[in-house]
């Protein structure tokens, strides 16, 4: 009887045993080993390795020391921080809903037949495609307070000069545009896709029921677009809440901190290689987006189930 | 009768809304950059055409402009392959053998995706500046590539589960490796959406700002993105013209991808999000 043979427990062993169908089989499964490496060494350690930044600080000229939750600490009673959560959590609130509302418009219209409907899909997706460093130059220029587009028209429009970048509401207000101008074209087109998953015999028995356009669109289309809506709006608030490149262009974080995202924050200590407190900075900020991760795996896998 | 024609109306104004919304700043960045003053807008200048801007940002040797766009190239394209590849394996792995918690783990890999780069930053900056990397371009490659992998594995999936098994179960049969059915089979098959993937992380690579910016020090391994977010100038005042043409120069590329590849690429970002 081969159960009764005393085979050494060793991998050579258990290899040589085993059908060369399930050999076969192990060996197919080698096949995840680069993705598993790259993910281990190059996205996993690193979350790991700046949790335990977080917990050293850096001394000039010396090794850093272990100061356990001493960066954490400092960051709650740091105004600079909430100033940051509070910009942040002010511009995922507006940002957000602003992308998907103007995105579902987009396209309701693109779902609709027209001529020129297809170089209008395409028109959309520049601003998706140009990079959020180059949109933010572009829109740094745009709000130059003495020639820029945008108090050309506010002049045009009997107003005056805007201090765009200069003030608290102005750059706020800039970011939020320069942020819905490069990713409302993202939000069209994943909803866009979900308007053509849902079935035209809807729509029609809808029309001999003589609903309305707005009837229509609250009875029909709504409820059926809400799962892709809120994978657009958790999509959508994961990204806007990591946001850096066109702020770190547009305004720096400025004037005076106001436009200061978490990632921007933390960003500064990195600057002037204060690893601890940037890091745990960093580790705070994952958290919040770890959250609303496992929030769309769950929906994720609601779906499924449904 | 009414309905129609209002919507017919209503349908024309947001497609022209739309078109300036997405153009407006794209032709403004171009007019720009076709002027020899940037403040052409003001009642007492006018616009003066002139090509000496995009002359400036490609002949200077301090800008370094065209090491920024060929690294950014390079970075890009070898990234995108990498990556496909990579991910076309472990796609197959996924889609072809039993595995258990096969769903689970591709959800816990595309939630990787969902981290802020940030947190991943410092312990990066560390890792390549100790390697010596920050002036070479597998400093960036190896972490893009990490980093496109759960979206690219997620869609790619998608893809592959639509290749039928009895193709690659024939070629099994007739003796061919799993690499080669890989390659010789479902890669060919499931051609449009690998190209879709490669696509759309060429772009992301492309486009990176953070990375780039705290793993890079100069010319020699710096993308242009950060290249044009640095770009302030030597006199004081801000070389808008110079910034703009540069600016045109490095869209130029990734708007052509996306005029053509239009459909490869809306049809590999709503592979991620919505179930066909």
């Amino acid at each position: 009887m081969i159960d009764k043979v005393k085979v050494p427990f060793s991998l050579a062993g258990r290899l040589s045993k085993m059908l060369p169908a399930d050999r076969e089989q192990l060996s197919g499964y080698a096949f995840l080993l680069p993705l598993l490496f790259f993910i281990s060494a190059l996205i996993l350690l690193p979350v790991l390795g700046t949790f335990l930044d977080s917990l050293r600080r850096d001394l000039p000229y010396l090794p850093s020391k272990f100061v356990g939750l001493e960066n954490y600490l400092a960051i709650f009673r740091d105004d600079g921080f909430w100033d940051s959560v509070r910009f942040t959590t002010l511009f995922v609130a507006v940002s957000v809903p602003l992308e998907v509302i103007l995105g579902l418009i987009i396209a309701l219209l693109l779902n609709e037949t027209f001529p020129g409907r297809t170089a209008l899909r395409a028109t959309v997706l520049i601003p998706w495609a140009i990079p959020a460093a180059v949109s933010g130059r572009i829109f740094e220029l745009i709000y130059n307070y003495s020639f820029g587009v945008a108090n050309y028209f506010t002049q045009l429009l009997g107003g005056g000069q805007v201090n765009w970048l200069g003030t608290d509401l102005g750059a706020f207000a800039a970011v939020v545009i320069a942020d819905v101008w490069k990713t409302t074209p993202f939000a069209a087109i994943i909803l866009l896709a979900g308007l053509a998953t849902i079935d035209p015999d809807l729509y029609r028995q809808a029309q001999v029921d003589r609903a309305n356009f707005m009837q229509r669109f609250l009875k029909v289309t709504l409820p059926l677009l809400k799962p892709v809506l809120i994978v657009t709006l958790l999509f959508r608030t994961v990204d806007a809440l990591r946001v850096f490149d066109v702020i770190f262009v547009l305004t720096g974080g400025g004037p005076g901190g106001s436009t200061n995202a978490m990632s921007l924050f933390a960003y500064t200590y990195y600057a002037a290689g204060d690893f601890g407190y940037g890091a745990a900075v960093s580790v705070l900020l994952f958290v919040v987006a770890l959250g609303f991760s496992l929030a769309y795996i769950k929906m994720a896998r609601l779906g499924e189930e449904l | 009768m009414r309905e129609e024609t209002i919507k017919k109306i209503l349908l024309a104004v947001a497609a022209i809304l739309t078109t300036i919304f997405c153009l407006g700043p794209f032709i403004y960045m171009v007019l720009t950059s076709l002027s020899g003053n940037p403040d052409f807008l003001l009642p007492t200048k006018t616009f003066a055409f002139t090509s000496r801007n995009f002359i400036a940002v490609i002949f200077s040797e301090s800008a370094h402009f065209l090491a920024y766009l060929r690294n950014s190239l390079v970075i890009s394209a070898v990234t995108a392959v990498a990556t496909v590849f990579l991910a076309s394996l472990a796609a197959y792995a996924l889609t072809r053998l039993s595995l258990p918690g096969k769903t689970v783990l591709l959800l816990c890999i595309l939630a990787l995706s969902m981290f802020p780069p940030i947190s991943l930053i410092s312990y990066l900056f560390k890792l390549i500046s100790a390697l010596g990397w920050v002036y070479t371009y597998p400093g960036l490659i190896l972490p893009y590539v990490a980093w496109s992998m759960p979206l690219s594995l997620w869609i790619l999936v998608s893809y592959f589960a639509q290749v039928p098994k009895d193709l690659d179960r024939s070629a099994r049969i007739d003796g061919a490796s799993r690499l080669q059915t890989l390659i010789k089979i479902i890669l060919p098959v499931a051609a449009p959406g690998v190209f879709s993937t490669a696509l759309l992380v060429f772009i992301f690579a492309f486009n990176e700002f953070l990375f780039a910016l705290m793993l890079t020090v100069d010319y020699r391994s710096r993308t242009i993105p950060v290249g044009i977010a640095l770009f302030e100038g030597i006199h004081g005042r801000i070389p808008w013209g110079e910034i703009m043409a540069a600016a045109t120069l490095t869209t130029i590329p990734v708007v052509i991808l996306t005029l053509i590849f239009q459909r490869r690429i809306v049809q590999g970002l709503t592979r991620g999000a919505v179930k066909q």
